[in-house]
């Protein structure tokens, strides 16, 4: 992984030639089409309802207005309350954190384990796990709803916490262990000869040297499990809805005409945190890819 | 160990705290999915009167999906332990099964002291009570087959309100050369299946719904009458317009109280958002109780109360009972939801034009159950799907749409 | 014997959790859900046994038999147009181009926005009265239409469309990350060769990159067997019931519709689909020759 550098590797041109201004064009349209709802995002969110009833979806607004942007946050209705969607902001922090961090941790270990300790049944649980990345969520959803109330965690920040650990578990372990597979063997192998155990070799040696794909790690799980709205809605309880849950409830709630402005911004203050995250990580996350979490 | 021990502490500390704020006198946490402007504004009403009566309402509203995402949450949640102290249902088989498992808490208490049985109208006091015991108390009666219309768009294309289907479809045509939609639909599903329930009793009658919904009759199906609703339902698709798909309900609503359409399906909740503009229904907008033949539904909403152990919460339950079904409670709210009061010892005066139609039909007999009460969500599942599969395919003739009709009837015996 | 022993006991303590999530959240509800599908459950668990009523029903219902179609259409657009137009993007990207981190966050933040989200934007961009179509007639071409999302045989397309917004920026990062692995000499031998530089990429760097085209897939591959909020941010299931997919099939079935029967075999022909086309792939990819490492 040290090998490789971050420059661009493709072949290089120097001067502006009509093949450079193709590359160029070709990249601006691209960035056009997937800026395009980002756009009508915002630009919906700063119009008066009076403007938008005209239909241009995509014109300037000519009057900009946040009041949006206010009443999305701090009184948009559901039902009885109108408390809008800041309600559903720290819960999201509440199930984010611990979530990504047992999960993360716990994916990290078996990546470990499974890729220098091979103990019995590995690849067995290996595949299960494997496989389990690719069954629908629904399938879960009723059997989990009964397991977890048998253990009292139904309903519960502990119950979505183990809800988001048990779905991101596939994926997670894939990450660690295809990353840990990159590691050379013999830096293992000295390590025992020196008598390292278990943990200590996890804690001393592998964790170290694997910050470039738990960046990566925390960039998925963040963004998964804050876009989360099925298990939020289920497992965590009306005191601990998550954002997406009063997204949902403010977008599908209507007074006479759908206040697109107002879900605009509600839907962007959702994002927020996701978008922010990308925004500051986009560089460590293509790096930790290159890291190593690609060698199939 | 001391560091642990202070870590345990804390964290034994935010347990107590997060159980400490579930657990006050009197407190009653509803689930219902009533979040449109009129919705939102009938179901504070029982809010209001149910902390008028010392109890504290705690909204538990989940928008979406014709109440799917409530109901998901709701009985997850019922069968998960940790019931709500209300939720709301559709009058009707959604919750038998609830019923069968013993979730529920009989009412019969609360509805003996009340004079339920004295004063809720029969056929909704048959459809919440199973084997003699009351499970759900009823709260509203919803007629589902109106036909609504804005009287200013029919005037600016020189039509006037129909009486019967084939001056419907010449109102229809005169509004389409106005260049006026003919008729405001909703791209969802269900509404689909409203537009559908009102053509086949409007156009079929009474006897043709009961047979196909309640008899499950393959007979009926593959009848003359039958196939004219079908081409009546098949020739609907040319009125609509290209904005259909994703627009809901009340946006539908909304375009003929704007007068941008003439002619719009739905239930008498279309009232709540006729309201909520500021128009007096039965004159800024016509109803029309069924066109052709014109009855009364019964449906509507009721909530159930799952069986909880904590006696604070049993306590709740029998005071949010007693209120929802008090009659100042059902008057106030009726007349903001656009329903009419399950109970016949209320004040109807107050009632608006439209509902008083429709009293004065349930009073006549002229009514049918909702397919809610007739049957289950599973056969309502396959109807729903062939129904709005065949609205929005204009390439599927009527035949197509029979034969389907027929193979869920079939397989629903 | 002994080092062996020691060694095993720690990292099973280790996978303990592993275990417990495998036994019980995965097979045990595999197994559960299988059993289930025997049964006329409708919400509740009733365990009968009534053969395979629920399947033969499932097959001749229509919805599910589009549900299946549609995931194969959208399966094979969406994988193969994310494929292609991240590949593309991820080749443009690495030739040194100026504001390179701003191409590639813009490529990128798709992926952090869930369809509760989006979904709103992307069905109102393309409902023929309020988004394109009518923008592009109100500048003059009034014969313009693109209604593919309220037609009942293009709107599955269109769903296609939107999941590919959403997920080539991961393939370009991925992909990307392989490029930037390739050797400088390479690029200097095919000059000096006269080699042309699209022959260079088609025949020599993609098959470099096939472990990254793989990972892709996989990846793309678990959201494609999932797909459920696409669906239902852009077109609820419809026109109709044509934009239907298997998953919701399944929820549909499991609560609204109370029939949890027909709802687990749903599922269980779901999963024994996934095992088929995976088993020899999963085998091939992790489990040959990997003898030795670990010792």
């Amino acid at each position: 992984m040290s090998t490789t550098t971050m420059e661009p590797q493709g072949p290089r041109p120097t001067r502006l030639t009509p093949a450079r201004i193709g590359v160029y064009a070709f990249l601006v349209v691209s960035a056009a089409f997937f800026l395009l709802p980002l756009y009508v995002m915002l630009i919906t969110s700063i119009k008066p309802m009076a403007e938008i009833r005209l239909g241009n979806l995509f014109s300037f607004p000519l009057a900009p207005t946040i009041e949006p942007w206010i009443k999305a946050w701090t009184y948009a209705c559901t039902g009885v309350n109108c408390d809008g969607i800041k309600v559903g902001f720290l819960n999201s922090f509440r199930i984010l954190v611990p979530s990504v961090i047992v999960s993360i941790a716990l994916g990290a270990t078996i990546g470990y384990a499974l890729s220098f300790w091979r103990p019995r049944g590995a690849n067995f649980l290996f595949a299960v796990l494997l496989l389990g990345a690719f069954i629908p969520y629904q399938v879960f959803l009723y059997p989990l709803v009964r397991m977890l109330s048998t253990v009292g965690l139904y309903n519960s920040l502990p119950g979505i916490v183990v809800v988001h650990t048990i779905f991101g578990l596939p994926l997670m372990t894939l990450l660690f262990r295809n990353f840990y597979a990159g590691i050379p063997i013999d830096l293992f192998k000295a390590a025992r000869v020196d008598g390292g155990g278990f943990w200590a070799i996890f804690f001393r040696l592998m964790l170290p040297l694997s910050t470039p794909i738990i960046i990566v790690a925390v960039i998925l799980q963040v963004t998964g499990i804050w876009n989360d709205f099925l298990f939020g809605l289920i497992f965590a309880g009306r005191e601990n809805f998550p954002m997406t849950v009063e997204l949902n409830n403010v977008v599908n709630t209507t007074t006479g005409e759908r206040e697109y402005n107002v879900n605009m911004a509600a839907t962007i203050l959702t994002a927020l945190v996701p978008l922010i995250v990308y925004f500051v990580s986009g560089r460590w996350f293509v790096r930790g890819i290159a890291a190593g979490a690609v060698k199939g | 160990m001391k560091r642990m021990t202070k870590a345990m502490f804390g964290a034994a500390a935010m347990v107590a705290l997060m159980v400490g704020s579930a657990s006050a006198a009197e407190k009653a946490e509803v689930i219902h999915w009533w979040t449109s402007g009129g919705e939102a504004a009938a179901v504070q009403e029982f809010a209001a009167a149910f902390n008028a009566a010392g109890g504290e309402w705690v909204d538990a509203a989940v928008a979406g999906g014709g109440g799917d995402a409530a109901r998901t949450a709701g009985i997850n949640r019922i069968v998960g332990g940790n019931p709500p102290t209300a939720m709301q249902f559709n009058t009707g088989k959604q919750f038998d099964e609830l019923v069968t498992q013993g979730l529920l808490s009989p009412l019969d208490d609360v509805a003996d002291a009340e004079g339920w049985k004295q004063h809720i109208n029969p056929l909704v006091l048959a459809a919440v009570t199973r084997d003699g015991k009351i499970y759900a108390a009823p709260v509203n009666i919803h007629s589902n087959i109106w036909l609504w219309y804005s009287p200013a768009a029919l005037e600016k294309a020189g039509a006037t309100a129909p009486k019967n289907w084939d001056e419907f479809f010449a109102a229809g045509d005169k509004l389409k050369a106005a260049g006026i939609v003919p008729v405001a639909q909703s791209g969802d599903a269900w509404t689909q299946v409203l537009t559908f329930n009102n053509v086949l009793i409007g156009a079929g009658g009474k006897d043709l719904y009961y047979k196909i919904y309640k008899d499950l009759d393959v007979d009926a199906v593959k009848s003359p009458e039958f196939k004219k609703v079908a081409d009546i339902f098949a020739k609907l698709r040319d009125y609509t317009d290209a904005g259909m798909q994703g627009r809901q309900w009340n946006q539908a609503t909304a375009m003929i109280v704007t007068g941008q359409a003439g002619f719009n399906f739905m239930g008498d909740w279309a009232k709540g958002e006729v309201i909520a503009a500021g128009k007096t229904p039965g004159t800024d907008v016509g109803c029309i109780p069924g066109l052709g033949n014109q009855e009364f539904w019964i449906g509507g909403d009721v909530f159930v109360f799952p069986v909880n152990k904590d006696p604070e919460a049993t306590k709740a339950q029998k005071l949010l009972e007693k209120v929802l079904l008090s009659p100042e409670a059902q008057v106030a709210f009726n007349n903001k939801k656009g329903s009419i009061p399950v109970r016949d010892d209320v004040d109807l005066s107050k009632v608006d034009a439209c509902a008083a139609q429709g009293i004065a039909l349930a009073k006549a007999g002229n009514v049918v159950e909702s397919t809610d009460i007739l049957i289950s969500p599973d056969v309502s599942g396959s109807f729903t799907d062939a129904i709005a599969s065949f609205f929005s395919d204009k390439s599927k003739t009527s035949d197509d749409f029979v034969a389907s009709i027929a193979s869920i009837v079939e397989g629903a015996k | 014997m002994k080092p062996r022993f020691f060694r095993s006991i720690a990292a099973q303590i280790a996978l303990l959790p592993a275990w417990l999530i495998v036994i019980f959240a995965y097979l045990g509800t595999i197994a559960w859900t299988i059993r289930i599908s025997f049964t006329s459950t409708k919400v509740f668990p009733t365990y009968d046994f009534v053969g395979l009523k629920q399947y033969e029903r499932l097959f001749a219902t229509e919805r599910w038999i589009i549900s299946g179609q549609n995931l194969f259409i959208f399966g094979a657009c969406f994988i193969i147009g994310c494929l292609i137009f991240g590949f593309l993007l991820a080749v443009f990207i690495d030739q040194k181009i100026r504001a390179e981190s701003v191409f590639r966050t813009i490529f990128l933040y798709p992926y952090a926005m869930s369809f509760i989200v989006t979904g709103l934007v992307w069905q109102w961009t393309l409902n023929p009265t309020l988004g394109v179509q009518q923008t592009v007639r109100n500048w003059g071409w009034q014969d313009f239409t693109f209604d593919w999302l309220v037609r009942g045989d293009r709107a599955i397309y269109v769903i296609a469309i939107a999941g590919i917004w959403q997920a080539s920026g991961l393939v370009m990062a991925i992909l990307l990350a392989g490029l930037r692995g390739v050797d400088q000499e390479l690029w200097k031998a095919a000059k000096v060769d006269g080699i042309p530089t699209w022959r260079v990429y088609l025949h020599i760097i993609v098959p470099m990159l096939s472990p990254m085209f793989v990972t892709a897939t996989v990846l793309l591959a678990t959201a494609v067997v999932k797909v459920y909020d696409l669906v239902i941010a852009l077109t609820g299931g419809g026109p109709g019931i044509s934009t239907e997919v298997p998953a919701k099939f399944v929820i549909d079935y499991l609560f609204n519709r109370q029939n949890v029967g027909l709802a687990t075999a749903a599922s269980t022909v779901m999963f024994i689909t996934v095992l088929v086309v995976l088993a020899p792939w999963l085998y091939s990819q992790y489990f040959r020759g990997q003898r030795g490492r670990g010792a």
